[in-house]
């Protein structure tokens, strides 16, 4: 503790040296177990905290596994540093930055926005660090702000929109609206929407877009009412999505179209209760797939913690599982072994078969629409009503938009 | 006094000799936040106009610094010239409005304007990237070849010759004439009136000054972290660093450089120590209020007197 | 739906808005009338309001009692505040408040979080409310009614503690003149301690009411003190006429500004608050230039 004082004041400097001075004693038995050190600049306050408690959680409950299974490369332990950032990109890179250049991190994973991301992924090159995401959306992080070391296996933005978009070429509706929330993801989720709705020959309407942190969305909800629309399509997250559901479903508006939505986790629907119910969207980790590992996972997921693994804490899982391959194939933690190691990594993911493609480092994964309606306990659940192969979901390289 | 300044500036400038890596970039950061705490305290400390908006200074010039150098072949240390003076003369015309009103009203008539600039660097997506900001800022070498500045030792560097260089500027402004105007119009604005100055000229000079400075620490901030985005404008850092200057000290130029410091060391310790961060750091202010209300300046200066 | 539909409903839509914002700003303004403080933690007592509210409805299973209960535990913990520590700062300037009441935000927040964790919680509307009304064959949630008729009723109540009972006697005094007050006698501690706890009770009770729209969440508060803010500007600091004429200012400008200008939603606030400032520094009722 008192080497993490800053290091700033002639004293801490002398803390610091002292520990220094002392370490080699203490490392050099256990120099074949030296720990893999991963970072995680995680938002548990603020805004993205409930997104980010999730996240670190799946990691927090894998490094466990990992590490009574015997760790990894010959019996070293997952060591998991984790640093609350309050979703602020500038503290997010600080708290970063200390990690990689103080405690010699060289992975990062579980950082929460997509600001905070794009902030952070110009710096991976000069701290010689990997970054693999566990939740961040945003389309351009393989597209034009793609780095070398970022790795993506979690669905993107563009891939969930696109499930949405499959579903519907598949349903009876005719004519869509949109509201998003005015920043970078609910514009480019909302032109991916509006071209796969040309595409299938129906009718967009247009859209609007609510600042973030709007709190009364009856003037949105009129305008969406007035479209005509027998669909709309949701772009909303944290508090401004639930607000908005809240009050769409005062507003009777389930009753006159039909709710599409990007992202329907349990999240959502725990804060937002009944009025979720019917709403059709893509998830991307139901946790009723019916496939060996995801059993596994949840079985595993209840006996640590007492309930069903949620949406967040899926994506990153599968994060941290791609990571673990890629140590495991590299044999290794050095950065460039690590990013060979990745790219074009196969494994049998908790969501089926995942490929990171080494032209974009994005994850090819099967997606999954879902409809929430009332669970055995009766409360809202998101139930699987179709599936997408990864062929289907995933775009080409580079690209945030799809040509079929 | 100023002996003991020289010495605890050589031993900065020395730092980099015995600090290790990381806590070389936090204090580089720690300084660029000392230099626009102590820009704002020539409004808060010695003129007494409590700005609510002095993130807008930071995120001007943070934004005018990281375009400039996003999309033109320039120097690092011109693009920071030009992002401070840009700061500076947009102030001009924010100060004239702001100086219509006196007291709350000239803090809230700030935080309006500072708002306002928040929503344009939202909704003006083609220059300042909207809500994913600018990104990948770089440190262009130059002038003439010139790369130090590109290193982590040589950009530590230059923030602390300007902070430097800004604290001799303000420390002589606030000794001449013009500083006594501005303590006048502090203590007693009717009366600086009635002696026949034109205080709000004199305000809006202060106003100018101050953003230019505080322009100055954000330009130095993009190219430091890479990137600029709307946090930077955001009404909540305005208050951390109105904060900042308080718990420093006002009036004292050196108090909030040290507040500033505190400030970000403080949160950035206990963050590490616990999840709950936010409870300490809030419980520190607290005490802070009670028990030392001169802030560290004062706490330091009283316990030299009393040696 | 036709015009005249359009604008009726709209018009509901803003006064039940305003009724929020107006629970929002009435007790920060009172607050600053009498103390001449600008209180940060304003929104923090009104996200602790919709927690309150969230678990007493639960234990209860009562929206009244949440409504009750709420502002009342809200106030206590804001006059025990005030008696603590804001008592000991009056000899000192502004900015010891400024810090204080930010360290309290701080403080409160954490606690917040600490005790209900960092999920959003469902609030649901209470049965009296959850049905809709037909206004011009378009479904209108009477919450909303509810909403436009406690500002009201709320207001009213204000007004006429503050006309006619001696402690509102006393607070309107105090805020004329707080040294001749005391000359007279008056516990003019007493008077602050009594308007601080009153203020955060009010915004708890806005937290109450507004949680059923919005959900109770950690980010409540960080967005509820800006708003709170700018109706106290607008209003004029201290004018507790003023706070309820920018109440609804505000709730217009929203509603009908996103209506037909959505993209300047987010700026429409700050320009009308620039607007009424160059126009009147103090604010629309304010006295201070």
């Amino acid at each position: 503790m008192l080497k993490r004082a800053g290091g700033i004041t002639r004293r801490t400097v002398l803390q610091s040296a002292s520990v220094v001075l002392a370490a080699p004693a203490a490392v050099r038995g256990v120099v074949a177990a030296d720990p893999i050190k991963i970072g995680m600049p995680c938002a548990v306050t603020g805004a993205a905290g409930s997104v980010g408690t999730q996240m670190r959680r799946a990691c927090e409950f894998w490094a466990k596994q990992v590490n009574t299974k015997g760790g990894l490369l010959g019996g070293r332990q997952i060591q998991l540093l984790f640093e609350d950032t309050g979703g602020n990109p500038a503290t997010c890179v600080r708290k970063a930055q200390e990690m990689v250049e103080r405690d010699g991190v060289r992975i990062l994973t579980a950082i929460v926005a997509s600001n905070e991301a794009l902030a952070t992924v110009p710096k991976l090159a000069e701290w010689d660090a990997i970054f693999v995401s566990g939740d961040n959306g945003d389309g351009r992080l393989t597209g034009e702000s793609l780095v070398p070391n970022f790795f993506r296996p979690n669905v993107s933005g563009p891939m969930g929109t696109r499930v949405v978009a499959l579903w519907l070429r598949d349903s009876p509706l005719k004519a869509f609206y949109g509201i998003g929330m005015d920043y970078a993801w609910g514009h480019n989720s909302m032109d991916v929407f509006e071209q796969e709705v040309k595409k299938s020959g129906r009718t967009f309407l247009g859209a609007v877009y609510s600042p973030i942190g709007t709190k009364d969305f009856s003037t949105y909800i009129t305008k969406i009412r007035q479209s005509g629309a027998d669909g709309v399509y949701l772009v909303l997250s944290g508090d401004d999505y639930n607000a908005f559901l809240t009050q769409a479903k005062q507003y009777r508006l389930g009753d006159k179209m039909q709710m599409l939505t990007e992202i329907a986790d349990e999240l959502v629907l725990q804060a937002t209760g009944d009025a979720s119910l019917g709403l059709i969207g893509s998830s991307r980790y139901p946790n009723s797939l019916d496939n060996p590992k995801s059993k596994e996972f949840v079985a595993a997921w209840k006996a640590e913690y007492g309930k069903e693994p949620w949406m967040f804490e899926g994506d990153q899982y599968q994060s941290c599982m791609v990571l673990q391959a890629g140590i495991e194939k590299a044999g290794s933690v050095e950065t460039a072994k690590l990013r060979a190691a990745l790219e074009g990594l196969q494994i049998d993911s908790i969501k089926g078969p995942i490929t990171i493609r080494a032209c974009d480092h994005q994850g090819e994964q099967p997606g999954f629409a879902v409809k929430v309606e009332k669970g055995p306990d009766g409360k809202p659940r998101p139930n699987v009503i179709a599936s997408y192969p990864a062929s289907k979901v995933t775009p080409a390289c580079k690209q945030m938009t799809y040509t079929d | 006094m100023p002996l003991l300044l020289v010495l605890a500036a050589a031993l900065l400038a020395a730092a980099p000799l015995v600090l290790p890596v990381f806590a070389l970039t936090l204090l580089t950061e720690a300084l660029i936040l000392g230099l626009l705490a102590m820009s704002l305290d020539l409004m808060v400390g010695y003129t007494r106009l409590v700005s609510f908006g002095h993130a807008a200074a930071y995120g001007l010039g943070a934004y005018t610094a990281g375009y400039i150098l996003l999309h033109f072949a320039v120097p690092l240390p011109f693009a920071i010239i030009a992002a401070a003076v840009f700061a500076g003369v947009l102030a001009i015309g924010v100060a004239w409005v702001c100086t219509l009103a006196t007291g709350i009203s000239f803090s809230m008539l700030t935080l309006a304007f500072a708002q306002l600039l928040f929503a344009i660097a939202f909704k003006w997506t083609s220059v300042t990237g909207a809500s994913d900001g600018l990104a990948g800022i770089p440190r262009r070498p130059g002038p003439l070849g010139l790369t130090v500045f590109e290193t982590r030792v040589g950009y530590y560097e230059l923030v602390l010759f300007c902070l430097a260089a800004a604290y001799v500027f303000c420390r002589v402004l606030v000794n001449a004439p013009f500083g006594a105007v501005l303590r006048g119009i502090r203590e007693n604005e009717a009366k600086m009136l009635s002696l026949g100055f034109n205080t709000r000229l004199y305000k809006v000079a202060v106003v100018a000054i101050s953003f230019a400075l505080g322009g100055l620490a954000g330009a130095l901030y993009s190219p430091f972290a890479g990137f600029a985005n709307t946090d930077l404008l955001y009404w909540l850092f305005s208050g951390q660093v109105l904060i900042m200057v308080i718990v420093g000290g006002q009036g004292t130029l050196l108090g909030p450089i040290l507040g500033a410091g505190f400030f970000m060391i403080v949160q950035q310790v206990l963050s590490q120590w616990t999840e709950s961060w936010a409870l300490f750091f809030g419980l520190i202010f607290i005490g802070f209020v009670m028990l030392a209300p001169e802030g560290i300046w004062g706490l330091l200066t009283r316990r030299r007197a009393r040696v | 739906m036709d015009l005249l539909g359009f604008l009726v409903t709209q018009c509901l839509n803003a006064f039940s808005q305003a009724a929020l914002l107006f629970f929002l700003g009435v007790g920060l303004t009172l607050i600053f009338g009498i103390m001449r403080i600008v209180n940060f933690a304003h929104g923090t007592f009104y996200m602790l309001g919709a927690f309150i509210g969230f678990t007493t409805g639960r234990i209860t299973g009562s929206f009244w009692m949440a409504l009750i209960v709420a502002p009342v535990v809200a106030g206590a913990i804001g006059a025990a505040f005030e008696l603590g520590l804001l008592r000991r700062l009056y000899k000192r300037d502004a900015s010891a408040f400024l810090m204080v009441t930010f360290g309290l935000t701080l403080v409160l927040e954490e606690l917040i979080r600490l005790t209900w964790g960092v999920q959003p919680l469902e609030v649901p509307v209470p049965d009296l409310f959850s049905g809709i009304v037909f206004l011009f064959d378009e479904p209108f949630p009477i919450y909303r009614l509810f909403l436009a008729g406690a500002g009201v009723v709320v207001a009213i109540a204000i007004w006429q503690f503050l006309e006619r009972t001696r402690l509102g006697l006393l607070i309107r005094a105090t805020s004329q003149n707080a040294e001749m007050v005391h000359a007279l006698g008056v516990d003019v501690n007493m008077v602050r301690s009594a308007i601080f706890g009153i203020g955060c009770g009010l915004a708890a009770l806005g937290g109450v009411l507004a949680a059923p729209l919005v959900t109770a969440s950690l980010g409540m508060a960080a967005n509820a003190i800006i708003d709170a803010f700018v109706i106290v500007i607008i209003g004029g600091m201290g004018s507790f006429l003023g706070s309820l004429i920018a109440a609804v200012l505000v709730a217009f400008v929203q509603v009908f500004g996103n209506y037909y200008f959505p993209d300047f939603a987010l700026a429409a606030m700050y320009m009308l608050m620039l607007l009424v400032l160059v126009i009147r520094p103090g604010g629309l009722l304010g006295k201070e230039a």
